[in-house]
């Protein structure tokens, strides 16, 4: 802007006059333009009374304005309001419109103002409110709240119970499914128990222990078919199973090895005939399918086929002393001279006819379940050799067999180390030894027993220990006299029973051995108690002291009143003594001895050892020349008359 | 394995070889000897083939594939003065995969036999040894159980030796001289066998004067 000269400018109204007429020699004619007046006019009545109340306001705006005009330009605009009435024909002047309108408005406002007025005195008019619709004003947007969310509940509800739906209906078709089992789902369940294989179009399974280490020649194959037999219209039972299994026909049934020993010679005409009885079947585990039992059962047969197998082989090859016999089912030997073993395979098909006949005869008494178990036992340890990393060789180029047995050559074993290798004893041979072990055993137990009940004085006791060998056990026998306990600890016996023989270590360390005959146990554990009796009577002389209350003390001796009572036990009831003298010791202990002398010599009359040592009894005798009272004479006599017994028995 | 003691008995003059072996044998049992089964001990020479000696024309060796009835299992390989290797009785099997390498020498298959005999702690075998079909000599051998040191029990066995077998009682064999202390073992036995056997093999003829 500065240093710049402005530049004029001049403007110019573009609106130029309108042609009126064009004359023949090219002058025009303009219309002179419309006045302020003529303009307004122009613009009023293009006004449009029923327009909106916007437009309205402008034009009720320009109409005051206008109105303002109007009376001071009404004496100019007469001549244009004749002009306008010739143009504009439905109005008489341009403001006509707006006149008519105007008064119209004012018409309808007054009357409304009328109205108004008459319904506020409310004497001859009334507003009458309009009835309503049902929700009142005040409670409808909360409603309304309730409906639109009852509605989009729903409509969530009806998704979700649309998907709950599809999947009822797939868990009860399981659940449809489980009950009826697939034949496919049954084989799986079957192949994780068993080992299956697929020949042709059959399914044979193996139950034998061959995978487990057995050399048995059975095939043991069982054969895997669809229960097709169904009938769909009917309702399926509760154990349909759509598997079945087939067991070769020798495996049918259940059987156990029965082992018992009895004490009889054996009848000739009585072998073969075992008592079968059909042992209960071992409850199986509930749920458990019922091929899973039947297959147990199968394989349970086959098991005790091996081990009789077993043992009848080696009961025949093998040379003892005895020969063993095998009949039919049944193994019989002689481990001791009026002793037999027997042991039989009891093996009861499930037919109905064997069932009459097994319930007949039950006596399961003799049947040793120990022996029969420990049968189990060794025959699963014979498989488990055959496959133990001991057997297999390392490398895979040396030859099979134990271990030890491989190192035998490079080692240079000689032939005793060999035989130790080997182990030569057989499942027959095992068996006889640990049946010859329990009986033994429990002769010695029943041997001990009966001393105890029958011998009151001196009182035996036996310890067994709880933890024994197949082949060994071991008891702890005490004697001991009442009264005498404290000395009377050193007859103690350990009685190691082995196979055939039973040891006895004494405390003061002898050991000697006791063949499996029992009358030998008796005699010498009946020798212990003499022995036991020796040191009570020992003690006895050397007590000093003629203690009253100590000799109270022992045995049956009651003192009242300077009586002497003698009260003895049942064994002695027909001679019954009432002993009246001073106390003298050596008489008492006279006595006492010779009555426990009777007492041992009358039950066993015929049994006397002459071991028996009578030394105590003679001393006793020399002291007699002491005493003088007449009661001790009557004691002297019934002494002797017991020294007579005792001599003329142990003359026997 | 206790200490052994390998001897030759030489052949009674006047006498065949059966009939020394019975004397022995008499003398044994009024011992108080008990009769325990036989024994047999033989032993067949092998020698390093031809192919495989170098250029150098060395003699090849010799090596000894002996079995003893004592060790049932076991297959004795050695060489003179060499190791001596005990292995399974697969080793003879061996042998004929390594034909290659090692050639048996003809007819020399060499082996004693006789019977065993058990006097307490003592063990006597007295045997003929054979090569083919005829009686080469006289081998007694004496094993003294509870013994394993050569050293400590030798004296006890010399006397023993010398109670039965008399003036023909060997000095200690050679096998004791190095290792005076350390313990006895099969391959010793075999060691000794073998020097016996080679003594016996150079004798060439039995030295019988007698009756046949």
């Amino acid at each position: 802007m500065s240093g710049v000269r402005a530049v004029r400018i001049s403007i110019e109204s573009a609106c130029e006059k309108q042609v009126h007429e064009v004359g023949l020699d090219g002058t025009e004619t303009y219309l002179p333009p419309l006045s302020m007046s003529q303009n307004l006019a122009r613009l009023a009545q293009r006004i449009d009374f029923s327009q909106g109340s916007g437009s309205e306001e402008e034009e009720a705006a320009g109409t005051e304005g206008d109105a303002q005009d109007w009376p001071g330009a009404g004496s100019s605009a007469d001549q244009d309001d004749e002009e306008g009435v010739v143009k504009f024909q439905p109005s008489l002047w341009p403001w006509d419109s707006v006149r008519n309108n105007l008064r119209s408005a004012l018409t309808e406002m007054c009357v409304l103002y009328d109205v108004l007025s008459i319904v506020r005195d409310k004497k001859f008019m009334t507003l009458d409110p309009v009835s309503q619709d049902a929700l009142p004003p005040k409670q409808n947007p909360q409603t309304l709240q309730l409906i639109s969310k009852k509605k989009s509940l729903a409509g969530a509800a009806q998704i979700l119970l649309k998907g709950a739906e599809r999947l009822t209906k797939s868990v009860t078709e399981n659940q449809e499914n489980k009950l009826q089992r697939d034949f496919n789902s049954e084989l799986l369940r079957l192949r994780q128990h068993w080992k299956l294989r697929k020949v042709g179009d059959k399914i044979l399974g193996d139950l034998s222990y061959r995978s487990a280490g057995s050399l048995f020649p059975h095939h043991g194959t069982f054969e895997v078919i669809k229960n097709t037999d169904l009938d769909l219209d009917k309702k399926i039972p509760e154990d349909y199973c759509p598997l079945d299994v087939q067991i070769p026909s020798d495996l049918e049934g259940s059987a156990y090895i029965k082992v018992s020993i009895q004490k009889q010679a054996p009848d000739i005409g009585d072998l073969g005939t075992v008592n079968l009885f059909k042992r209960p079947l071992p409850k199986s585990k509930p749920g458990s399918p019922h091929w899973q039992t039947k297959l147990e059962a199968a394989q349970n047969v086959l098991l005790c086929k091996e081990i009789f197998a077993q043992l009848s082989r080696e009961a025949v090859q093998i040379k003892s002393q005895i020969p063993h016999i095998v009949v039919k089912n049944q193994i019989i030997s002689q481990p001791f001279p009026s002793l037999q073993l027997s042991i039989s395979l009891c093996h009861s098909s499930n037919d109905k006819k064997s069932q009459k006949s097994a319930t007949e005869k039950q006596c399961p008494e003799d049947h040793l379940y120990v022996l029969e178990h420990n049968l189990h036992l060794l025959i699963r340890e014979f498989h488990k050799q055959t496959l133990s990393s001991i057997m297999m060789p390392h490398p895979a180029s040396a030859p099979f067999g134990h271990k030890r047995m491989r190192l035998s050559g490079p080692q240079a074993f000689d032939k005793n180390e060999i035989n130790s290798l080997q182990s030569s004893e057989g499942l027959l041979e095992k068996i006889i030894k640990q049946a010859k072990h329990i009986f033994l055993r429990s002769r010695a137990a029943a041997t001990i027993d009966s001393l105890a009940s029958r011998i009151e004085d001196p009182q035996i006791q036996a310890h067994w220990s709880n933890i024994n060998d197949v082949y060994e056990s071991s008891v702890k026998v005490l004697i001991t006299s009442q009264g005498y306990e404290q000395i009377c600890k050193s007859i103690q016996l350990q009685l190691n029973i082995g196979v055939e023989q039973i040891r006895v270590v004494h405390r003061d360390g002898r050991v000697i051995t006791l063949s499996y005959q029992e009358q030998e146990l008796q005699d010498f554990l009946l020798s212990q108690f003499v022995t036991d009796l020796k040191v009570a009577a020992r003690l006895w002389f050397s007590f000093l002291v003629t203690n009253v209350k100590t000799f109270q003390k022992v045995m049956f001796y009651k003192i009242t009143n300077g009586v002497i009572f003698v009260g003895h036990s049942k064994k002695f009831s027909g001679i019954k003594w009432k002993v009246e003298t001073l106390f003298i010791k050596w008489s008492c202990l006279c006595l006492h001895l010779a009555l426990v002398y009777y007492d041992f010599f009358q039950m066993f009359p015929k049994e006397v050892s002459r071991n028996f040592d009578l030394k105590c009894l003679q001393i006793n005798y020399k002291y007699k020349e002491e005493i003088t009272s007449k009661g001790v004479l009557f004691l002297k006599t019934i002494i002797r008359k017991c020294l007579f017994s005792t001599l003329k028995l142990s003359t026997l | 394995m206790g200490v052994t003691c390998v001897s030759q008995m030489p052949v009674a003059e006047g006498k065949s070889v059966q009939q020394t072996v019975e004397l022995l044998t008499r003398k044994l049992e009024m011992l108080g000897a008990e009769k325990q089964g036989t024994f047999c001990v033989d032993c067949e020479t092998y020698h390093t083939a031809a192919s495989t000696l170098g250029s150098q024309g060395q003699t090849g060796k010799l090596m000894y594939v002996m079995h003893n009835s004592e060790y049932p299992l076991s297959c004795f390989a050695l060489f003179e003065n060499g190791p001596c290797l005990i292995a399974d009785t697969n080793f003879d099997v061996l042998m004929v995969k390594l034909k290659g390498f090692f050639q048996s020498a003809k007819a020399s298959k060499i082996e004693t036999r006789g019977t065993r005999y058990q006097y307490c702690d003592f063990l006597v075998k007295v045997g003929t040894v054979t090569m083919g079909p005829s009686a080469r000599g006289i081998s007694v051998e004496v094993e003294y159980g509870p013994c394993v040191v050569a050293s400590d029990c030798w004296s006890l066995l010399l006397e023993f030796l010398q109670s039965f077998l008399g003036s023909h009682t060997p000095g200690a064999p050679t096998v004791f001289g190095n290792r005076h202390d350390a313990v006895y073992g099969p391959a010793d036995t075999m060691v000794q066998y073998m020097e016996l056997f080679n003594k016996i093999r150079k004798q060439q003829q039995v030295p019988v004067a007698g009756i046949r």
